[in-house]
């Protein structure tokens, strides 16, 4: 029996007439139309669905739609734009951290969260974020290149910005 | 090569057009990739992104038995259930849909949904559309199905003897053996008579495969009024062999439109689909709606049809009183699983390089290919080779233990020179350069290998095991498909050449839009394309955009795949370029008031050679198009300015009728020395890696960024192919690694903290700026690099390496064996 | 991979979720992190008609410190219970094993609770409570009961937990001044489900082992506290040799069994190994 579903992502209010058993995956992909979060397993390993929910990373393929109401998510598509990507894209970018793209959004969330909690973490507390995640074509190296990297960048555009 | 009782070989004349060594402005940079910001803020199309108005889902029935024929389906239950709109046994589907494609000669009969038998867990036997992926899974649970068990064959050893029920395709014959062969090349019998020392040795590679983190997806919509079919899917070889789903569906070539999407990862396990968009488009045209399926994960695992290689070999190696190398022997049998489509072109790829950096000068190989209840073997990076790379590599570790030599000298010793090449191995396949020296040199340079040593020394007086291991291996690139058919008893198809197409346009304003007829899979195509069209034309690379085309489009195209892409789109686009080129240098020429030979390219501008004068390109490009009256009334000078070209392949000549000689089908060698250390823990049997150094020479390289990414990521799935992944299906042909949870793959803590990544260049004469391919990477040298170092740490214990995966639990039980056997022959001595 | 259909009941409160419960009776599973049930659904090896959502209990997911005991609430997330001070400060070894449970993602949704109902064999957290002496409240329709842990967790994936019940708290007793604790694992992978736990809490007495408490996972059914391991160590010499023959002991009694990743033998192995590295690093922590 489908109900009605309201979640809050990346601020904004999107609503869908789905099923309970309806996963918050496939909620963001079909429903909200937000395809940058990717599914890989279905059962929790891969961490390929990762977003964040209420300030913290999540599975969503481990998650129902429905249980996400009232706990506002976070998706890929919140962190920037082709135009204006945000330090840690241009860190993956500049440090060639993806190479299919699909692990990739998982990737940035997890490294977000880090960053929130962290924001100069050491290679080993990179890899220790990023440990859970399966990547199967970079060997996962330039990703935690690319994530301190970011640092960086952002450190550079803070000063920036102070100027 | 022994060449002295053969006449000399020819080589074809080299048909390289840009010479290597030039001073180059975009080949050879770490240009940030093209394909990236896309992907980067989520906006990447995968098949699971392909949504299509009043498109179904599609679900499918996996077989829960190893072998059995299907006796009944009862399908009512799941046509009943709201929301689903087909139902198709093998049955349904066997009249609207034929066989599946199969590179195996004769061809083993596989069809999209089981007819009358299945053959291996998760085989389909039934397919469902329905309005949502969710119910049509709720229709497959309702499909009843009565089955008869067979006999099922899981024991490779085993299948070789199976008759009556336990054969797989008894119209076959009564054997599960698909295909038996011996191959010599060379005096082998003499090579073994004359040797001083024959080392030999029982060695298993067990079947792991890709797990691309996508699985393999399509869309299929039909259209009824024209009777034509669009398919999107995440295939790549979609030009190449594109059309034989269309003789599948019983459609003309014409009758299906093949729109690649981009693929997340594939490492050669969506190479050739066929099962999921034919599934796809038999139930759109069923239920005249477009219907999307997309494996889970579950189905990828169990029902792929691309299983890695799954092999025994018994090898002897025969030196001679020098310590020389001399001759190479191997009886192989091979799982292959339930079906064939590749027939054994996995060995034909390895007998391109089975002799590896060596000059060994005869080989024997005596394969054996047998079919089990099991998903059937595809490609998997490496495709056969990179097991032939492990063997041999163990071979020559197990001479230096037996004769009590240095690795890197007895290399050395048996490599061919740097002014030996081009070179011929006993198989007929030709090396076109290398300098493998430099390349062992350089890696034990970055390792510090004397460092290393006295580390390890140190480390055993205080009861640590840490062990250096070392492979000096082949990476071959740009197939020639020769190695898909040339080892079938009976030939069947004998295609001769994998070419690759591009069409290239200079639009009115001077920008680039260059057409692959290729999909993304994870490799940088369209970075590659910009790089190297940008050299061509001097273009920025800015100015070029890169799209993909579909089968309509027509032109040929085989796609990435045996580490062929660069080297084919570079002779594509070099082919391309020189007709583009042509014409504008004739335009400027006659707008210049100048003659072609006197226009060269420089900084986006057509110049008239040691002069300021010239055009921009896009002013060139406006002319072409639209003021054809300026200019002569010639053909050269008739509108447009735009090229297709199609590279065929550079270097390839055909087999002898016995197969004594398979020609040059895969001469474009590149060439890698890896060097881990690691140091394992004797009690849990956990290996960890303290360094790694990987070197590889791929000729020249367009992109040292991208082409590190591949040779760390292989690096990363061989490590996950020596430590921890195995397809391990038991007696009963169930899987017991049939998820993520038992499937094990390295994650971020699993690999090296730097894998150390250098780089050598040896051109190739035959290849368009003497690229080579890399795409293939790590994964063909790690495995015996790991195995090697697992030895090299445990030889206080006597420990061997000859099987994989070196799981904890293994490697514990060699040690536990080996200490044993410590205990036993010397009383009273204390265990490490 | 898709779940099986069913219907979505969110509860307010505990007395809610008890009620609600009770009148679906077996049709109902509890829904806190869905981090182990999810998955289950997700390969329908599970089909609840009913899920009743307790995540949104914040009266169950509270952590507070008593005198002498952590006093943690069901639904407290795994993250929570890791990162709180008082729980790192008095029950080192729980926070220590914590970094052990599989991937900081699953282990921000995952609930205590959950896990120990849950009761997988390889799972850290109820080998942790049984020595450390834990309690588990539980509440139903006919009242509020509390188990020790050794009477709660029964054989793989069962406790003694009634249909009807949910399980409210769990209190984790101080861990002794001065004494010595060590948390072991193998796993294939960091973060894997663990082949073999070997967990320890002792304490020194004049150059004796007293107090010792030490148990196993993946080594057998029943062997959370190993009672005869136990009674070898207590008021003997701490000494390496007293170390390796009660491992050899530990080792002997363990019965595992074989499965896809690890032989009987090599679990043996393990419990000898990391029994032994527990008690060392156990014994070094130990203050006399």
């Amino acid at each position: 029996m489908k109900t009605s579903v309201e979640l809050t992502i990346n601020g904004k209010t999107y609503q869908g007439d789905v099923e309970p058993r309806t996963l918050l995956s496939d909620f963001l992909r079909h429903h909200a139309g937000l395809k940058g979060t990717h599914v890989g397993c279905e059962h929790g390993v891969c961490g390929a669905c990762t977003v964040i929910i209420d300030g913290k990373t999540a599975r969503s393929c481990l998650a129902f739609a429905i249980q996400c109401e009232g706990h506002p998510i976070e998706t890929v598509e919140s962190l920037g734009t082709q135009d204006d990507l945000s330090p840690l894209q241009q860190g993956f970018w500049e440090k060639h951290g993806l190479q299919c793209g699909y692990c990739t959004s998982g990737m940035l969330m997890l490294a977000t969260e880090l960053l929130r909690e962290n924001p100069t973490p050491t290679r080993d507390e990179i890899r220790e974020a990023i440990s859970g995640n399966l990547c199967r074509c970079t060997g996962y190296q330039t990703i935690i290149d690319s994530i301190e990297h970011a640092v960086t960048i952002q450190a550079g555009t803070a000063r920036e910005a102070a100027e | 090569m022994n060449i002295k009782s053969k006449a000399k070989k020819s080589i074809p004349t080299s048909r390289q057009r840009e010479l290597p060594g030039q001073d180059l402005k975009w080949i050879g940079k770490n240009m940030k990739r093209v394909e990236d910001p896309r992907l980067l803020v989520g906006e990447g199309e995968y098949a699971d992104d392909i949504a299509l108005a009043n498109m179904l889902h599609a679900a499918v029935l996996g077989s829960p038995y190893a072998h059995a024929k299907i006796i009944s389906i009862d399908v009512s239950k799941a046509l009943a259930l709201p929301g689903v709109h087909a139902v198709m046994t093998g049955e349904d589907v066997a009249k609207v849909t034929g066989v599946l494609p199969c590179f195996g000669s004769p061809p083993v009969e596989q069809r999209c949904v089981a007819l009358g038998k299945v053959r291996h867990v998760g085989e389909p036997v039934a397919i469902v559309a329905a309005d949502s992926r969710y119910i049509a899974e709720d229709a497959v649970g309702l499909i009843e199905v009565e089955y008869e068990p067979l006999p099922v064959v899981a024991d490779l050893r085993e299948a070789v003897h199976a008759k009556g029920d336990a054969v797989l395709h008894p119209e076959r014959g009564d054997n599960n053996i698909a295909l038996q062969r011996n191959f010599k090349f060379g005096e082998v019998d003499e090579d073994f008579a004359n040797a001083r020392k024959v080392i030999k040795r029982t060695l298993r590679w067990p079947r792991s495969g890709a797990q691309p983190l996508e699985t393999c997806g399509a869309v299929a919509d039909y259209n009824r009024g024209s009777g034509k079919f669009t398919v999107h899917a995440n295939t790549s070889m979609y030009n190449y062999v594109g059309w034989l789903w269309a003789v599948s569906l019983n459609v003309p070539a014409h009758k299906l439109n093949i729109v690649p999407t981009m693929a997340g990862g594939s490492f050669g396990s969506k190479l050739f689909l066929h099962k999921v968009p034919i599934i796809a488009a038999t139930l759109a045209r069923a239920t005249g709606r477009p219907v999307k399926y997309l494996e889970d994960r579950l189905e990828n695992l169990s029902s792929c049809d691309h299983h890695g290689s799954d092999r025994y070999y018994e090898c002897e190696l025969a030196l001679d009183a020098d310590n020389n190398m001399t001759a190479l022997k191997c009886d192989v049998i091979d799982d292959y699983g339930a079906y064939f489509q590749f027939g054994i072109g996995h060995h034909g790829n390895a007998l391109s390089q089975i002799t590896g950096p060596y000059k060994i000068r005869s080989v024997e190989a005596n394969i054996t290919a047998v079919l089990t209840n099991k998903c059937q073997q595809g490609a998997y990076r490496g495709f056969g080779s990179e097991v032939s790379n492990f063997v041999l590599e163990r071979m020559v570790d197990a001479a230096c233990d037996e004769l009590d030599l240095d690795r890197v000298e007895f290399r050395r010793q048996n490599f061919i020179k740097k002014s030996e090449f081009p070179y011929f191995i006993p198989t007929g396949n030709l090396y076109d350069s290398g300098d493998y020296e430099a390349v062992i040199d350089k890696a034990s340079q970055m390792l510090d290998l004397p460092g290393w040593r006295k580390k390890q020394a140190e480390a055993r007086k205080e009861g640590r095991y840490i062990g250096i291991g070392l492979a000096t291996c082949q990476e071959r690139s740009v197939f020639s498909s020769t190695e898909f058919w040339s080892l079938n008893n009976v030939p069947g198809f004998t295609l001769t050449s994998s070419a690759e197409g591009v069409a290239v346009k200079i639009d009115a304003l001077g920008k680039a839009v260059v057409k692959l007829q290729a999909p993304f899979w994870g490799n940088s195509p369209e970075t590659m394309a910009a790089q190297i069209l940008a050299e061509q034309l001097q273009l920025e690379p800015s100015d070029i955009s890169v799209v993909y085309s579909d089968t309509d489009s027509g032109l040929s195209g085989t796609g990435p795949g045996g580490s062929r892409y660069t080297v084919m789109i570079a002779g594509a686009l070099v082919g391309a370029s020189k007709i583009i080129r042509d014409k504008m240098f004739l335009l400027a020429a006659h707008l210049l008031q100048s003659t072609p030979d006197k226009m060269e390219l420089r900084d986006g501008q057509v110049m008239i050679k040691d002069t300021d004068q010239g055009m921009a390109i896009a002013d060139i490009a406006m002319q072409a198009h639209f003021f054809r009256l300026s200019f002569p009334d010639e053909p050269e000078y008739d509108t447009g300015l735009d090229a297709s070209y199609t590279y065929d392949h550079p270097l390839t000549t055909l087999p002898n009728d016995d197969r004594t000689d398979l020609g040059i089908f895969y001469p474009i060698m590149g060439h890698m020395c890896h060097m881990p250390v690691i140091e394992v823990d004797i009690e849990t049997g956990r290996v960890t890696f303290l360094d790694y150094v990987a070197v590889h020479d791929c000729g020249t390289v367009v992109n040292p960024m991208t082409l590190a990414g591949h040779v760390r990521g292989g690096t990363a799935q061989g490590i996950g192919t020596t430590l921890y992944e195995q397809y391990d299906y038991d007696e009963e042909g169930q899987l017991r690694t049939g998820s993520y949870s038992e499937y094990l793959m390295p994650k971020a803590m699993e690999v090296p903290h730097d894998v150390r990544v250098g780089h050598v260049e040896t051109p190739s004469p035959f290849t368009e700026y003497g690229i080579k391919g890399g795409g293939e990477g790590g994964r063909m040298g790690t495995p015996p690099a790991l195995a090697g170092a697992i030895e090299d740490a445990l030889r206080p214990l006597g420990v061997k390496i000859d099987a994989l995966p070196v799981t904890p639990s293994r490697l514990r039980g060699l040690i536990r064996e080996a200490q044993g056997v410590i205990t036993r022959s010397v009383p009273g001595s204390r265990v490490p | 991979m898709k779940p099986s259909p069913f219907e979505y009941v969110r509860a307010t409160s505990v007395a809610d979720a008890v009620s609600t419960l009770a009148s679906y009776g077996d049709r109902a599973k509890l829904l806190a992190g869905g981090q182990s049930l999810i998955p289950m659904m997700n390969f329908r090896m599970i089909a609840p008609e009913v899920l009743i959502d307790i995540a949104n209990i914040s009266d169950l997911a509270v952590i507070e410190t008593g005198d002498r005991e952590m006093r943690i609430g069901a639904g407290a997330k795994h993250c929570s219970v890791m990162a709180s001070d008082s729980v790192r400060q008095h029950c080192p070894l729980l926070a220590d094993a914590y970094s052990h449970v599989a991937y900081s993602t699953v282990r921000n949704r995952g609930t205590i609770g959950g896990n120990l109902c849950h009761h997988d064999p390889a799972s850290e957290v109820p080998l942790v409570l049984a020595l450390m002496g834990a309690s588990l409240v539980l509440t139903g329709p006919s009242g509020t009961r509390t188990l020790p842990a050794d009477t709660f967790f029964l054989g793989m994936m069962e406790t003694a937990i009634a249909e009807d019940e949910i399980l409210v708290r769990v209190d984790v007793p101080f861990q002794a001044k001065g004494e010595g604790w060590s948390f072991h694992e193998m796993s294939t992978r960091k973060g894997d489900y663990a082949i073999v736990c070997a967990g320890v809490r002792l304490q020194l007495k004049d150059g004796n082992f007293s107090h010792v408490r030490i148990g196993f996972n993946g080594a057998g059914t029943a062997t959370k506290r190993m009672a005869q391991v136990e009674q070898a160590l207590e008021g003997q010499p701490a000494t390496d040799d007293t170390i390796a023959a009660a491992v050899k002991l530990a080792a002997e009694l363990a019965e595992p069994s074989d499965d896809v990743q690890a032989d009987v033998a090599y679990k043996r192995d393990l419990v000898r190994a990391l029994g032994r590295r527990a008690l060392v690093q156990a014994r070094d922590r130990a203050s006399n």
